[in-house]
């Protein structure tokens, strides 16, 4: 039942987006509002609690995971509505974008919520698909250009994962039949796997197809390039939604690999944490334009996170995700008023703002800003504290201290050339530049002030504690 | 037989990748695809799993006749060329493809002895996979990188039949349903192309 009125939002969305008239332009938003009460419900439910057999269960974990992307959800529906102000968009195109999104969103809780590897798979290649579509709906050559490349390199990512899930099927089918599928049975039978090398062989092709959909390396650049082509809700929803909803799946898997062999895993992710950020801080470094810099900066935050995952830091992974899918939409959403008066105007953009509105949002804005790159009180500052912390604790378990403490210190160096950028771009949209006269919509203001409504959520005790019980 | 197949198969897919001509590379793909449903009608029938002779019945439909079928049809409407010359000269690619065959052995040699089967089962489905990559790679084109993505999915296939018994239904049915998507959303992806140039 909770899974009916989860899917009928978007099931609405999607149908309601075929009739054309001014009233169901409104209608729109409130549907993914609605997305939110069976959400609040699933939270009050005993964990954890199957809402489709042993196909689709809900747990604190992914529970949690559904809440911050129905937020953002709603952010996303928000800022949709004065798209058309900001960028050139038809009428026809901005009914597709909500026709695709909610096949998108039924794709994505099915893939979050799954306990089974089918059906993530299954609803992760959905949600893929209808983001091609999306991309689409900008009319430009180089958005056309982009949306194949995201068909042909979305599925190869999405090929990659399904090829390991088969090799880990296989691995556990001798010992499970049927059940090897589902992920709470893997990690139960962890101890007595018959084939580890198989399974190890099946993660890494997981784990590698789930991070070349995240833009680790070596394809650091190709959802900057396409979150630039599309428009800016595209990439708020890559960024706060699909990620989350790809990142959920590699928290399932590398709680599996973990169990099996931490040590590997670790140095696994260690090494493509690490090449991975060591290219992306130097592209930070040189990023032109928002978009490009918002993206890579995802990328830079999605390695962390699986960083501290696998140190055993599951607290401050999962603060380090609530703070970034709340962060990263928002900086994305307010791209389409910084970029009003050109596309690689760093200087000024944070001038030029009339009235309330634009106060609130110069900001919040300029607030978001500095908080990705965690200047406390940001929920970033804490996670990565714990994070690190956990981090140099696995160090002094390990047999390496010298070489884990290099490389913590090399990721120190890396995050700090992306700090000192990010400081020096706000201090140019601040304080260089001339002064033009830029428009904020109420429904902005209002879709950013959810996000940081969202984020002092997160700093609460009670959301803390929340949090460190998911562990 | 199913050694028989597998040859086939992996032969089929090799051919694909030398081919120059846009409608000889999808009547590879297809005789490709039709191989993975004998294969899989085969071992279905040998281990008695009604599921995978349904998938292999499905697969011979969708993958032999109507996707080639439709990708024709697709290419003749938007007048997609027909040349396809691949980018990486015929002798590197002769050296590149037994690389990777020998290279994805090496890879699968500790399975050996771990899966119920044959473990170059394992070692053929990754190098397919391998392939179609570099299927995809080496062309310039949008209708062979389609098919390159289609041939993946194929090597997918191979890999759930051979080294798994067959997977749960669900997930078969699941993944023809996507694969219908991708060819929707190709279509549209062409529709789209069309009405603005």
């Amino acid at each position: 039942m909770t899974l009916f009125f989860l899917l009928l939002p978007p099931l609405l969305m999607f149908a309601a987006s075929f009739v054309k008239t001014s009233r169901t332009r409104k209608l729109l938003p409130l549907s993914s509002f609605a997305v939110l009460v069976p959400v609040a419900l699933l939270f009050r439910l005993p964990k954890p609690y199957a809402l489709w057999g042993e196909y689709l269960v809900a747990d604190d974990l992914n529970t949690y995971i559904l809440l911050l992307s129905s937020v953002v959800g709603i952010g996303v529906t928000l800022a949709l509505l004065t798209l058309d102000r900001h960028v050139k968009v038809s009428e026809k195109e901005l009914y597709r974008f909500y026709r695709f999104f909610g096949l998108f969103w039924v794709g994505l809780s099915l893939s979050i919520l799954a306990n089974h590897m089918g059906i993530f798979w299954i609803g992760l290649e959905m949600a893929t698909l209808s983001t091609v579509y999306m991309i689409k709906t900008n009319r430009s050559p180089a958005a056309h250009k982009e949306a194949w490349n995201y068909m042909i390199v979305g599925a190869i990512a999405i090929s990659l994962v399904l090829f390991g899930i088969i090799l880990i099927y296989a691995a556990y089918k001798p010992l499970l039949g049927e059940k090897a599928m589902l992920f709470d049975a893997l990690l139960a039978n962890s101890d007595r796997i018959p084939s580890p090398f198989l399974f190890e062989l099946g993660f890494a092709l997981t784990a590698v197809g789930i991070f070349v959909k995240m833009g680790f390396f070596p394809m650091n650049l190709w959802l900057a390039h396409i979150e630039r082509a599309a428009f800016y809700p595209v990439a708020a929803l890559f960024s706060g939604i699909l990620e989350s909803g790809v990142m959920a799946g590699f928290f399932r898997f590398s709680t599996i690999a973990a169990a099996i062999d931490h040590e590997r895993l670790f140095l696994f992710v260690l090494v493509y944490t690490l090449l991975t950020l060591f290219i992306v801080s130097f592209l930070i470094f040189r990023a032109k334009d928002f978009m490009r810099l918002f993206s890579l900066s995802g990328v830079e935050h999605m390695a962390l996170i699986a960083l501290f995952w696998v140190s055993g830091g599951t607290f401050a992974a999962l603060l380090h995700f609530g703070a970034h899918a709340f962060l990263k939409p928002a900086l994305f959403l307010s791209t389409g008023v910084l970029e009003s008066t050109g596309r690689y105007h760093f200087a000024g953009a944070l001038r030029g703002y009339h009235g309330t509105r634009g106060k609130v949002f110069w900001f919040l804005a300029g607030l978001f800003m500095l908080a990705i790159v965690s200047i406390p009180p940001s929920p970033m500052f804490f996670s990565e504290l714990y994070g690190f912390g956990a981090m140099i604790e696995q160090a002094k378990a390990s047999d390496h201290l010298l070489a884990m403490l290099g490389a913590i210190t090399l990721l120190l160096v890396l995050l700090s050339v992306i700090f000192y950028r990010f400081v020096a771009i706000y201090q140019s949209m601040k304080y260089e530049g001339a002064e033009e006269g830029k428009t904020v919509y109420i429904s902005e203001v209002l879709a950013l002030t959810i996000f940081a409504v969202g984020l002092a959520a997160l700093l609460l005790p009670g959301t803390m504690a929340f949090l460190k019980g998911i562990g | 037989m199913v050694d028989f197949l597998i040859g086939l198969f992996l032969a089929t897919l090799i051919t694909a990748l030398f081919t120059t001509r846009l409608y000889r590379l999808l009547f590879w793909y297809s005789l490709n695809s039709l191989t993975l449903g004998l294969l899989a009608l085969t071992v279905g029938s040998r281990i008695g799993d009604t599921a995978m002779l349904v998938s292999g019945g499905i697969t011979i439909a969708l993958k032999a006749l109507a996707i080639p079928y439709i990708l024709k049809t697709l290419s003749q409407k938007f007048r997609l060329s027909r040349q396809t010359p691949p980018t990486i000269k015929t002798q590197y690619s002769i050296i590149l493809v037994p690389a990777i065959l020998v290279f994805t052995f090496y890879l699968a040699e500790p399975v050996t002895h771990m899966v119920q089967g044959n473990a170059n089962y394992v070692a053929i489905s990754i190098s397919s996979l391998f392939l179609s990559l570099l299927l995809m790679i080496e062309h310039r084109n949008i209708a062979p990188k389609i098919v390159g993505f289609l041939s993946m999915e194929n090597a997918l296939f191979l890999l759930g039949t051979t080294a798994t018994g067959g997977m749960p239904m669900l997930v078969e049915l699941g993944i023809f349903f996507d694969l219908l998507m991708a060819i929707v959303v190709v279509n549209l992806l062409l529709y789209r192309e069309e009405v603005e140039s």
